[in-house]
């Protein structure tokens, strides 16, 4: 029972500023995973040890050893970042169990390079050419079925995320978009040629009648819960971001004129209708978006912000 | 050919007046109950690792140690942090000065005063207030150095600071036009936003100089504050600390008054009371030397008076004290890569 207390101080005496490692999911709820596939690894080298004959060191195909070895350290690495990036689960499951399938195969054949089996023996060849397929097949598995997870996420992500991904344009307030994730949507709808409507939503005044008497920490969950309200009202297609302070900017594509405007007062009205929000009148302000647009977009952006101000 | 120079705020001290203390970089100087407590709060409030106090708690803290926590805020506190923070720097809590500033009658008294008391109000960098019949431009200069890294992060805090003050004192957005002497970041939104700017056309990047311009006319605007007599208490000596200036601030306060009479470095040396070599090496810990600051407030000063005065080549050559005007063009230059010619007002 000592003992770990005593690795954890020696670890900690040999790495003093070492970040903790981060937490692997189970698989197959095994929090163990990693150990038990290091004690599969050691039990296969078993039968090679007590039936092979070692092979001299001057037979040894260095090539083979590197790249063999080099494949196996990789998987292990990519199995390291999958368990530490992804929730467990089916899909988690199978895509480790596909990696796992493959290191083990791979494992296998770097063994070969050490020992020589007698000829009569067929299994060591089984598992070369089957673990590795079996890996893969899973992995296959695995993969179609994070596409199924992957578009049951973007339809819950809804209002905060379409059709492209950039996670360092994150607001880390309110999870939204931030500017520059909103021009580059501006940039994507322009390519595709559509139009669209832009509007961005403030509360005139937020800083000197909230953040000051409230202090920051309050200001803070205030606008974070702004954002998370505004997202629950968004229709699918419809994109909310945060600009920067208490603004909000919206994209709708496909909408323009008044209809547009209608659609973006309606999300004006929730705010102003919201209970536990600030005392103020959020104001609009709205611009239609044509395909052909030469400004870039975030002057466009720009322009909408200038034309909140003096509010 | 007598060449009008702005009002200058802080106006130089009189002859004889004691010599206002000096920090510098490493200089325990600052309470860690006033600035750094609002870092402290601005940390717990974004969930990021709490802020501790060095040494328990009442003691004292460098203007380098303000600098490190800032610098933890600006890598972890999200692409906002300089204006938030500022937004509640002014006028802050750190006794009198704050009080005074809250109890100014206008934007200019309180820019006159939180010029003279920057060193409670604004340790990191010193503001400096230039005055003409029609405008006022507060520029941010060094107060005892700043990381290269850091520094538009501070600009960008103090900025807002003020800014923000000014709208929350006086009830309404004023015409702030900006000027950094940085490149433009590739996304304006926090500047547009934070600092109220309006339109992007009063953000300027690539400028000369970290400055804020007004017109007068805003600035006398009376503020719907309740008087009182924290600025009374000051004037007449109490908080003297708060007078403090950081040691680039010194000596840019002794040179700006008579830039045409600059005085050789032994001489200065003796007027702060060190020895020439001493004052070399504390300015290379600050780093920077004489030589580089002089040209600095010359180039900043001449950049005043040809840009937003319109003043002549040759007055502005002599009101700096340069030979001729020939002269003075090489300098301008050599030191802003613009011929004076190029600025019109």
């Amino acid at each position: 029972m000592a003992a770990m207390p005593l690795l954890d101080r020696l670890r900690a005496g040999l790495f003093p500023h070492r970040a903790p490692l981060p937490a692997l999911a189970p698989v197959l709820g095994l929090r163990h995973f990693g150990h038990g596939l290091l004690l599969l690894a050691a039990l296969l080298m078993l039968p090679f040890a007590l039936l092979g004959t070692p092979r001299p060191l001057a037979q040894w195909r260095w090539m083979d050893v590197l790249g063999e070895g080099g494949t196996c350290l990789m998987l292990m690495i990519w199995l390291g970042y999958l368990r530490a990036s992804r929730p467990a689960g089916p899909v988690s499951d199978r895509l480790c169990l596909g990696l796992a399938g493959m290191l083990l195969g791979g494992y296998v054949d770097l063994l070969d390079e050490f020992w020589v089996l007698p000829k009569a023996m067929v299994w060591d060849n089984w598992l070369e050419s089957g673990l590795p397929l079996l890996g893969m097949m899973l992995l296959t598995w695995g993969l179609h079925l994070w596409r199924q997870e992957q578009l049951a996420l973007a339809r819950q992500l809804g209002a905060r995320e379409r059709l492209f991904r950039d996670h360092r344009r994150i607001d880390t307030l309110t999870q939204l978009g931030d500017a520059a994730y909103m021009a580059t949507q501006i940039a994507l709808e322009r390519q595709a040629g559509r139009g669209g409507h832009l509007a961005m939503l403030a509360w005139p005044g937020f800083e000197t009648a909230v953040a000051r008497p409230l202090g920051l920490a309050a200001a803070d969950q205030l606008l974070r819960n702004a954002g998370s309200l505004l997202a629950l009202h968004l229709a699918p297609g419809e994109l909310l971001c945060r600009y920067a302070g208490d603004r909000f900017v919206l994209l709708l594509p496909g909408q323009q004129g008044g209809a547009a405007r209608a659609r973006a007062e309606a999300l004006r009205r929730v705010l102003q209708d919201w209970s536990q929000g600030p005392a103020l009148a959020p104001r609009l302000a709205g611009l239609d978006l044509a395909p052909d647009d030469r400004l870039a977009p975030e002057q466009r952006l720009q322009q909408l912000a200038s034309g909140l101000h003096g509010a | 050919m007598a060449l009008e120079l702005p009002a200058l705020y802080p106006p130089p001290p009189a002859p004889g007046a004691p010599a206002a203390a000096r920090y510098e970089l490493d200089s325990p100087c600052l309470a860690w109950t006033d600035q750094a407590v609002l870092l402290a709060e601005f940390a717990r409030s974004r969930e990021l690792a709490p802020l501790q106090p060095p040494g328990g708690g009442a003691g004292l803290i460098s203007p380098r140690q303000l600098l490190a926590l800032l610098e933890g805020l600006r890598a972890e506190g999200g692409p906002d942090a300089a204006f938030v923070i500022g937004r509640h720097w002014l006028p802050g809590h750190y006794g009198l000065p704050s009080q005074a500033l809250q109890e100014a009658p206008d934007l200019l008294t309180a820019l006159q005063l939180l010029c003279r008391h920057a060193g409670r109000l604004c340790p990191l960098l010193t503001p400096r207030l230039l005055l003409d019949e029609q405008e006022l431009v507060l520029v941010w200069t060094e107060a005892c150095g700043l990381p290269p890294g850091l520094r538009g992060f501070v600009v960008d805090l103090h900025m807002s600071a003020v800014s923000a003050l000014a709208d929350w004192l006086g009830g309404q957005a004023l015409p702030w036009r900006y000027s950094f002497n940085r490149t433009a970041p590739r996304d304006l939104a926090q500047h547009m936003v934070h600092l109220q700017a309006g339109e992007p056309g009063r953000l300027r990047f690539g400028c000369q100089a970290d400055a804020m311009r007004l017109p007068l006319e805003a600035a006398r605007r009376p503020w719907p504050t309740r008087p009182g007599r924290a600025a009374a208490a000051l004037a007449a000596g109490a908080d003297t600390g708060s007078q403090a200036r950081g040691l680039i601030a010194a000596l840019h306060d002794r040179l700006l008054p008579a830039l045409d009479r600059a005085p050789a470095l032994d001489e200065l040396a003796a007027e702060l009371g060190m020895s020439p070599a001493t004052l070399k090496r504390r300015l290379a810990q600050h780093g920077t030397h004489y030589q580089a600051e002089l040209d600095q407030l010359r180039a900043l000063m001449a950049l005043y008076l040809l840009h937003l005065r319109g003043q002549p080549n040759e007055a502005v050559a002599q009101a700096l004290g340069f030979f001729d005007s020939a002269n003075f063009r090489r300098f301008f230059k050599r030191w802003t890569g613009l011929l004076p010619s190029a600025l019109a007002r």
